[in-house]
């Protein structure tokens, strides 16, 4: 597989919320070349070019992270800690996303340099109009890090 | 006769008459040694009256210090009682101290250990708080994603197959789209219910009449078919969590803009009035009222006196009111005529109670 140029790290452990999360970001005109990892663990050999990703040069970085809270293994939390502790991945921008508003990893993830936080809204339309936006925002008007 | 004889007559004579006055010289003496000795005499008997009297006089003294020293003595002994009584009475108190201080001892552990159970219970409670948050933590997240899905899917149904559906089809998916969307926002209204049990109640005085302007603003920003119009009169403070009453005064005052809604204009009152140690608040309305005979339901969890759709709502707005003010050891209550309008009520502690 070719894992050149990817814009977009996206690390989404359920299949529904990642088939809805890239189809609004496809409607909303979010085209950049995208990679779904389904966990942590993943999302980590990515970052680091190792195991299915041996073959991916580091000196390629995303442009943008999406990353699900709630994963089994490791999770959003703990790939975030540890994005934001490495001096070569600081600097991508990270947006969380999760279920629900509840619980107190809000402040944890803000704590540990999350760039944003989404709460993925059950409702369509707003769910569809949130992704776009996130993908407008740090694509489009942010100055790429890299 | 003879002269000598006649001279020692003479001689006698002499003598005699001598005798004689010597006789008479000793009769004075003896009278004058008679009244002496009388004198003495009565001077002796003065004298033994006045030892008489000074006898009786010691008598009576001597009886006198036999009654004072009888006196002593029964004094004496009263004292000894009295020294016996306060030494018992020692011996009392220190009897009493002792079971005092082995009472205070008892009192001490009694509290250590009440105590200990206090720390105990709260630690129970904080764990089944835990418990409560991550379970409230997992419903949100779990309960959530599904229903996403469903609505998620649906509409790409809508979107994408529209030519293959049929007119029916297309309403039947429209329905999964409502209610997925309901079920997401009764799951949401649930867990903000819940947290609010949990909620720690910071009591600080609040500023009411800037509390309602804020509140006031933010309503407004909204923006309304009909603009409503406040009459707000003075608002006294009052003891309570800011930021939980805001969220009653919000509830309050978005239900009365709502169930205004089909009135031609929407006139709002706000006032207080002091009842014994609390300030009643109170929300007025000219909308749509209801009917008091429904009245134990209006504050009870997701129930509705109105349908879907005459007005929108999951039914947890006046419940949040309700526990709100009853976290505040407040109370809450309303008046309605149907088509009329209805009137909220809640009191809180004044603030100098």
């Amino acid at each position: 597989m070719n894992y050149h140029n990817i814009e977009i790290l996206f690390v989404e452990d359920s299949a529904d919320d990642a088939a809805l999360t890239i189809r609004a970001l496809k409607k909303g005109g979010v085209t950049n070349k995208l990679h779904h990892v389904i966990n942590g663990a993943e999302a980590l050999d990515f970052l680091y070019c190792k195991g299915e990703f041996a073959t991916r040069s580091d000196q390629e970085f995303p442009k943008l992270i999406l990353l699900d809270l709630k994963m089994p293994k490791i999770s959003g939390l703990q790939v975030l800690e540890k994005i934001k502790s490495d001096p070569n991945l600081k600097s991508i921008p990270v947006v969380m996303l999760t279920s629900s508003n509840e619980g107190p990893d809000i402040e944890k993830c803000f704590a540990l340099g999350a760039n944003s936080y989404i709460v993925k809204p059950v409702d369509s339309d707003n769910f569809f109009k949130t992704v776009k936006e996130i993908g407008l925002y740090w694509l489009v008007l942010s100055q790429p890090a890299h | 006769m003879k002269k000598d004889d006649s001279d020692e007559l003479i001689i006698a004579n002499k003598k005699i008459a001598f005798q004689h006055q010597e006789k008479e010289n000793r009769a004075a003496e003896l009278i004058i040694a008679n009244k002496e000795l009388l004198f003495l005499n009565e001077e002796k008997e003065k004298r033994a009256e006045e030892l008489a009297i000074a006898n009786k006089e010691l008598l009576f003294q001597n009886a006198e210090k036999e009654n004072r020293a009888a006196e002593l003595v029964i004094a004496n002994k009263e004292l000894a009682f009295q020294n016996e009584e306060k030494e018992k009475r020692a011996k009392e108190l220190i009897t009493a101290n002792r079971e005092l201080k082995k009472a205070e001892d008892e009192v001490r552990q009694l509290n250590d250990e009440l105590e200990q159970k206090v720390a105990e219970r709260t630690a129970q409670l904080e764990s089944v708080n835990k418990e409560l948050e991550s379970f409230s933590y997992s419903v949100s997240h779990d309960l959530r994603a599904p229903i996403r899905a469903i609505n998620g899917y649906t509409k790409i149904l809508v979107e994408d197959y529209e030519a293959v559906i049929d007119e029916d089809g297309l309403k039947i998916l429209q329905s999964i789209i409502n209610n997925s969307k309901k079920m997401g926002e009764l799951i949401d209204d649930l867990l903000a219910f819940s947290k609010l049990g949990r909620k720690q109640v910071t009591v600080s005085n609040i500023d009411m009449l800037d509390l309602v302007d804020q509140v006031k603003e933010e309503v407004l920003l909204e923006g309304h078919e009909n603009r409503p119009e406040f009459n707000i009169t003075e608002l006294p403070n009052a003891k309570g969590d800011k930021s939980l009453i805001k969220q009653v005064w919000i509830n309050l005052i978005s239900n009365a803009i709502k169930y205004s809604r089909h009135k031609e204009k929407t006139a709002i009152e706000i006032g207080a009035y002091e009842e014994d140690d609390h300030i009643v608040y109170f929300v007025k309305d000219g909308g749509a009222g209801f009917d008091m005979q429904y009245y134990d339901k209006l504050f009870g969890v997701f129930q509705r006196l109105h349908s879907q759709e005459e007005f929108e709502g999951t039914g947890i707005g006046l419940a949040i009111v309700h526990r709100i003010v009853q976290r505040h050891q407040g109370k809450v209550w309303a008046e309605s005529t149907l088509d009329e309008g209805s009137c909220f009520y809640f009191s809180l502690l004044n603030v100098n109670h």
